[in-house]
């Protein structure tokens, strides 16, 4: 595992070599492996839901897609096939093959796509609000077409759950603050890249693959996807092992609330 | 120096209140505000302007393209350069221009130069923009993270389309092309100049002095904001080791003369207001989808016009609402402070005058920013055709001719459209 990677203290404690650069790990806890697929907040460093799921005596693992928070920049990703190879790829390389996973909002999405290719790259899966259905007569809301305040209020039912994202760490030096700045700017545009005009591609036509027991989380405040999508994937999904709404909890409601969804994904990996 | 004059053809009924009542002209504008009849009327005194440009003596007649656009309506400028080439036979047309990636294939815009430049023998310019946000991400669904990768492939295909002599097969990322073929050819060889309007993306500016390519800010704010943006691509090309040809930049202006400057005062209150504060009414969320930008550019800290359109009215509108919350009002409302006329002057949005004091203004902006092509705004907002045509005469009489000869004994334009290649005009044209 190398260190020393710009920011690695803040975005990334490990990374690993990928391709011509690197991705961003973030490794807690001992027990059983669990990974752990960041959203579009990518993993802002250590954060809460790892930590709960750690101290539910699981080993966790939580690569950083490429783009995302603590991984270089994507060369050669234009495609979503390209997409998936690539998640594939980062799975094998946090050795995180077969293992139970949780995953959230694009990378939700990026673990089913990837299961209906290959089923035996996951475990059980605990999936919080992923992005891949669509309905004209109740669209997931565009993320990107507004401010950046009004979409960190779209990310989380409580802003302060995404600032480890969001706001600048006060220890951080002038400089590296620019590169801070930078780097969410190329998580943002890493997660825009996989939803963007519209966040179907697809999916269901190819969900009957997905043989992985699947547990359904949704925030009841979802403002991105809405709460009704929480029936629909239960729907289009072949081995749904359960769903939950949690109440003041927005898309990414691994954020909102990470001990809830580490209590979930204890019980579904149980 | 070259003078072009620019059009941008704005709607130009947009109600008092749309500000107030609507979030952005750009984009998500309220389809029911467009009236056919009042479109109809519109383009045609827009063509019937561009047209009186070209005859009163002007360098060139300019246009460009927007979509879902309250202050642009023209989806596709190369149909109003159509529309000019047989009414324009002496002038030349700059296309500025294409917006490359949101044409499927690209090959499209280099077989549609090439018919311009054979139906007006020689006179096209071809600009080739990346688009800004607006059009490109939110109008066109182009995804951020790949429009530039898209857009650099499309403009390397049309410029191998026009070079090669050759039938070829064009493999790239986002075009796969068996048969590349490009019937007619352009008159103009090996194919017309090409310029690059930027919004500030410091590796345009690399990318523009690497490959000669002229480099053109249309900016909105004038030339003392426009300074910066400028001096950023010189060095560029200064790093480079080579020349600072003016005629390889070029610079958007708006130009308001008058016999006298209390004229001038008098007569460009109202199109300007409208311009400035109805027409630039931009959501700030259309301004910087994640992925648009390269990354050198966020380092570097350079905001794109648009985006400064968009930041300010924001920060007039939240000025305005803490206003109106001091003041007790609940009422929801999208509308900005104004922004003055005076202060539009002042800040060099709008060079303004008598024909001395635009000429001294124009001398000022060409020598400070070192650029040959100066696109004049000569109509703004929702002007109308008398004045236009007064603004438009008067600079093209008084302020053109003191102007025409800088730069042009120390520097040779490598691009313009070279005279000695021209076709003359034939058929009903000739007459």
């Amino acid at each position: 595992m190398n260190a020393g990677a710009p920011l690695a203290g803040h975005f990334a404690p490990g990374t690993l070599p990928y391709r011509d650069g690197h991705i961003g790990i973030v490794e807690l806890g001992e027990g059983p492996t669990v990974g752990y697929l960041h959203g579009m907040l990518g993993n802002p460093g250590v954060h809460a839901v790892l930590e709960e799921l750690a101290a539910t005596g699981h080993r966790v693992a939580a690569p950083s897609l490429p783009g995302f928070t603590g991984s270089s920049e994507p060369e050669g990703l234009r495609t979503l096939h390209d997409w998936v190879v690539a998640t594939s790829e980062v799975v094998d390389l946090a050795g995180l093959t077969g293992a139970p996973l949780v995953a959230s909002s694009v990378g939700a999405m990026l673990a089913l796509e990837l299961a209906a290719v290959r089923p035996e790259a996951f475990g059980s899966m605990v999936l919080v609000a992923p992005f891949g259905l669509w309905d004209d007569g109740d669209p997931v809301a565009d993320p990107f077409g507004t401010t950046l305040s009004v979409q960190r209020a779209m990310l989380t039912e409580d802003t302060a759950a995404s600032a480890a994202f969001f706001d600048d760490p006060s220890d951080l030096p002038a400089d590296m603050v620019v590169e801070h700045g930078v780097h969410r700017y190329l998580t943002r545009t890493a997660a825009a890249q996989l939803i963007w005009p519209l966040p179907e591609w697809g999916l269901a036509d190819r969900l009957h693959r997905v043989t992985n027991p699947v547990t359904l989380v949704h925030g009841a405040k979802d403002r991105i996807i809405p709460a009704s999508y929480l029936e629909r994937w239960a729907g289009a999904l072949p081995n749904v092992a359960g769903t939950h709404l949690l109440d003041e909890a927005g898309h990414q409601a691994d954020f909102d609330q990470p001990a809830a969804v580490a209590r979930i994904a204890a019980a579904a990996f149980a | 120096m070259k003078s072009i004059f620019f059009h941008l053809m704005p709607y130009p009924e947009l109600p008092p209140d749309f500000p107030e009542q609507h979030r952005s002209v750009w984009v998500d504008i309220d389809p029911k505000l467009y009236d056919p009849t009042v479109g109809h009327q519109t383009y045609n005194a827009y063509l019937d302007q561009l047209e009186f440009a070209a005859q009163c003596g002007f360098d060139a007649v300019g246009i460009n393209e927007h979509h879902s656009n309250g202050y642009g309506l023209m989806p596709s400028p190369n149909i109003i350069a159509a529309a000019l080439s047989r009414n324009c036979p002496d002038t030349n047309i700059v296309v500025l221009g294409d917006s490359v990636a949101l044409y499927n294939p690209p090959l499209r815009v280099a077989e549609e130069i090439a018919m311009l430049d054979g139906i007006t023998g020689g006179r096209m310019i071809a600009g080739f923009p990346v688009g800004s946000p607006m059009d490109t991400i939110y109008a066109y669904g182009q995804n951020p993270a790949t429009l530039r990768e898209r857009y650099h492939e499309g403009v390397d295909l049309i410029r191998q389309a026009w070079t090669s002599d050759e039938v070829f097969s064009f493999n790239g990322n986002y075009n796969k092309l068996r048969y590349v073929n490009v019937w007619p050819r352009p008159v103009q060889q090996p194919h017309p100049p090409i310029w690059i309007p930027g919004g500030g993306s410091v590796d345009t500016w690399d990318w523009c002095a690497a490959e000669d390519l002229v480099y053109c800010y249309l900016s909105y704010f004038g030339y003392k904001a426009g300074l910066r943006t400028m001096q950023g691509f010189w060095k560029k090309v200064q790093e480079l080791g080579k020349e600072t040809n003016p005629f390889q930049g070029g610079f958007a202006q708006f130009v308001a003369v008058a016999d006298t400057e209390a004229e001038a005062w008098d007569l460009y209150r109202e199109p300007a207001e409208y311009f400035f504060n109805t027409c630039l009414h931009v959501y700030a969320g259309y301004a910087d989808p994640p992925g648009y930008k390269t990354p050198n550019t966020v380092r570097a800290g350079v905001e794109g016009m648009v985006e400064r359109a968009a930041r300010e009215a924001t920060a007039r509108r939240e000025a305005n609402a803490a206003d109106a919350a001091k003041a007790g009002s609940a009422k929801p409302s999208f509308g900005s402070k104004k922004l003055s006329f005076e202060e539009m002057v002042e800040k060099g949005y709008i060079i303004l005058g008598n024909p001395t004091q635009v000429t001294e203004q124009v001398h000022e902006l060409a020598t400070t920013m070192n650029v040959g092509h100066l696109m004049v705004f000569s109509h703004f907002g929702n002007m109308d055709p008398e004045l236009v045509k007064m603004n438009t005469e008067m600079y093209a009489t008084k302020v053109m001719p003191e102007v025409a000869g800088l730069f042009e004994d120390d520097y040779e334009d490598h691009w313009w459209p070279k005279t000695d290649h021209q076709l003359a005009p034939v058929g009903s044209r000739a007459q």
